[in-house]
């Protein structure tokens, strides 16, 4: 079973190779859907909206960023070598596996143990090149037949990454939605050997921090916990984050006790606050219901810990809406 | 002779079934769409049925209708669109009644009512839980969904820290001081209008002869602008779109390259300027590893800016005159080449000179800007 995910990936790695074909995709993914799910889209928290899952966004995003992959240059045709290709990736994850077991020796994934604990401010992710793009994937509502349009490119001299594109809230003639008109930005899980699936951990630290230059729409942040044994697919914390416009760069701190708890894309009676220490992803969505063309300029994202934000969470629950929490 | 009559031919277009009731809102000639008219047809629809047959179809078509009619943010509309439904009936009465969804089509039709009034931002008032509890009842849908309203509306009004209001003012002029004031954070920056739109009579307002240039700068950067080096040009770069609500205006900014490390200096205020306290502390507060708040990467640094500007026409005549106004203020930039790096419709850059001094050959043509030209942002060194 393992192998043949590896063929999967085999194909995919091969630089200059053909984007595999949706046939497939939609064969193979029968099989191995949970080996797949790293390619399945995250819902994005829509107006009102239930989440589904598609399998189209990861070669949307191929076919935005890289555009000329079809074509090779006479000069470097690649050998395509399927062993090899395969070999490698078996080497690279068994040498991500020697790391992860060495890495316990020297502390939390691989930092000394003092400078994770006494560490207050962390950089998690980072725009400073072509690799740092790829941890993200763009999604629009292109998937469900809309007409937004959304790419992510490295901003000016590699300094930041620039996500832009149109919004349109037409939406689309399937009979049963009635608006649309959303473009999301979202992270990948983070993946360790043999694509296991890690989280982030940021128990020590409660404030988001992200240094970014809007155009004065507002944008919301989701953050997504690990599924482990639970399965909460369609679970997320989200909040509000407004860009100012402007040629200045702006810093936005969002507490995590600020975020709101949210099922399939609606906000849940119950709240409860956002457990830090299993993250899977964030992501960033515009649904402003706005037509027109927009950009976000990211820096990079960044957690700390604020020392002057005792508030463990912002919102209560009310007796009205849930009378069994107040028995 | 065939007896049997033929088919009707096709249709070339989908056929469009008309909606029940539609004829209410249909316009007379010469009647314009408000509220007013709205009401009237709401209030016909009344009349025309004691027994309001069909009003779940009309209450959707009037969701859809009111957009057209400029009506969506208006309470008292709504309140009068839930006043359609009938009172007392869909009220559960016994267990039964309440454990199954007691008349679903209108509860779910009460349910559309507020969700609309969600997107819009309007916040229910008593009235409205009055007519729903008397229609529906206190523990059905449409009222759970009115508490939820009250709650979460409320607690998300005032979450933007960069407010902007919903009636945006319809001069342009004014729209460009609002935009203007949103972006710069210095308070202390003044706002001069260089140039009022001018139409000619003959065309009208819809083509002003002569664009409106409203610009703003800071005493800061007028300062920063005095100091600049006149061997290095200044870039008017542009336009770039800020969205207020849902209009977007663009701006231009002026701006210079970031100096080489080397030759930067930092200025050192002399000890005499304040006396009540000294202005540079050296103090070591013995912090520790734990203390250290500062993210381990270099944060992306650009050149300082000096002014910005919006204006009504993005070419570069236009911009010159927002030069020349900002020259009375800063006899500086007289000496100083200007280089326009406009993402121009045609998409190539021009170039400029420096107004008074004849320019230097400086850089020239950079780099042009690609078809994404509303997506852009600022170019750096």
């Amino acid at each position: 079973m393992a192998l043949v995910h590896k063929f999967l990936n085999g194909t995919c790695i091969l630089r200059n190779y053909l984007k595999p074909s949706a046939a497939l995709h939609s064969f193979w993914g029968i099989y191995f859907a949970n080996y797949c799910s790293n390619s399945l889209q995250k819902p994005v928290a829509a107006s009102g909206r239930a989440s589904q899952e598609r399998t189209e966004e990861g070669l949307q995003r191929h076919h935005q960023k890289e555009v000329a992959l079809d074509i090779t240059s006479p000069e470097e045709k690649p050998e395509m070598n399927f062993d090899k290709a395969i070999k490698d990736e078996l080497k690279d994850h068994f040498r991500r596996l020697k790391d992860e077991i060495m890495n316990h020796w020297v502390g939390p994934e691989g930092r000394p143990l003092h400078d994770v604990l006494l560490e207050q401010a962390k950089v998690v992710w980072q725009f400073r090149g072509k690799e740092d793009l790829d941890k993200w994937i763009v999604t629009s509502d292109k998937t469900i037949g809309g007409r937004s349009e959304v790419f992510l490119k490295m901003g000016k001299n590699n300094q930041s990454a620039l996500l832009y594109g149109t919004l349109s809230s037409e939406p689309p003639q399937d009979g049963e939605s009635s608006q649309s008109g959303y473009c999301a930005m979202i992270s990948r899980i983070p993946r360790g050997a043999f694509e296991k699936k890690k989280s982030y951990d940021w128990s020590q630290f409660n404030t988001l921090y992200l240094r970014i230059r809007g155009d004065g729409r507002p944008w919301m942040v989701n953050i997504k916990e690990d599924t482990d044994f639970i399965q909460r697919k369609n679970q997320m914390y989200s909040y509000f984050m407004f860009t100012r416009g402007g040629p200045y760069w702006q810093e936005v701190k969002i507490p995590f006790s600020k975020f709101f708890f949210s099922n399939q894309g609606r906000i849940r009676d119950a709240q409860y606050q956002l457990l830090l220490d299993k993250i899977s992803t964030i992501g960033f969505t515009l649904a402003d219901k706005v037509d027109g063309p927009f950009f976000l300029e990211i820096d990079f994202i960044g957690v700390f810990a604020d020392p002057a934000h005792r508030e463990e969470f912002a919102y209560e629950n009310s007796p009205d809406l849930n009378p069994r929490l107040f028995k | 002779m065939s007896l049997v009559p033929h088919p009707p031919e096709p249709p070339k277009k989908p056929i469009k079934a008309p909606a029940p009731h539609e004829e209410l809102f249909r316009q007379e000639p010469g009647g314009e769409r408000d509220k007013a008219s709205f009401v009237r047809a709401v209030q016909n629809f009344g009349q025309y049925n004691v027994r309001k047959r069909g009003h779940v179809d009309f209450i959707y078509l009037a969701l859809r209708k009111m957009r057209e009619y400029g009506v969506e943010r208006d309470l008292t509309v709504y309140n009068l669109l839930l006043d359609i439904f009938p009172k007392e009936v869909f009220r559960p009465r016994s267990v039964i009644q309440r454990i199954f969804l007691h008349y679903p089509r209108q509860q779910e039709c009460g349910i559309a009512v507020l969700e609309q009034m969600e997107n819009h931002g309007v916040m229910p008032n008593k009235e409205t839980e009055f007519l729903l509890i008397q229609i529906f009842g206190r523990k059905s849908y449409p009222m759970l969904k009115y508490l939820r309203m009250r709650l979460w509306l409320t607690r998300f009004k005032n979450i933007n820290p960069f407010p902007v209001p919903r009636d945006l003012p319809q001069d342009p002029v004014d729209l460009a001081k609002l935009g203007l004031r949103h972006i710069e954070p210095d308070l202390s920056a003044r706002i001069t209008v260089y140039q009022m739109p001018l139409s000619d009579d003959l065309t009208g307002t819809e083509d002003p002869i002569q664009p409106h240039i409203v610009g703003i700068q800071s005493p800061d950067q007028q300062a920063a602008l005095a100091h600049h080096n006149p061997a290095r040009p200044v870039f008017v770069e542009g336009p770039f779109s800020l969205w207020l609500r849902s209009k977007c205006v663009y701006y231009h900014i002026l701006r210079a390259d970031l100096l080489p490390p080397e030759e930067r200096k930092v200025e050192k205020i002399p000890e005499e300027w304040n006396l009540y306290y000294p202005m540079q502390l050296d103090l070591d507060y013995g912090r520790s590893g734990w203390d250290d708040y500062e993210f381990d990467i270099d944060e992306v640094e650009e050149g300082p800016i000096f002014a910005m500007c919006m204006a009504g026409a993005h070419d570069q005549a236009t911009l010159a005159k927002w030069i020349q106004g900002l020259q009375e203020t800063n006899p500086a930039l007289a000496q100083i080449p200007v280089i326009f790096r406009l993402a121009g419709s045609t998409g190539e850059l021009l170039t400029s000179s420096g107004l008074e001094e004849p320019p230097r050959p400086l850089c020239e043509v950079q780099e042009e800007d690609d078809d994404h030209r509303k997506q852009q942002q600022q170019g750096r060194s």
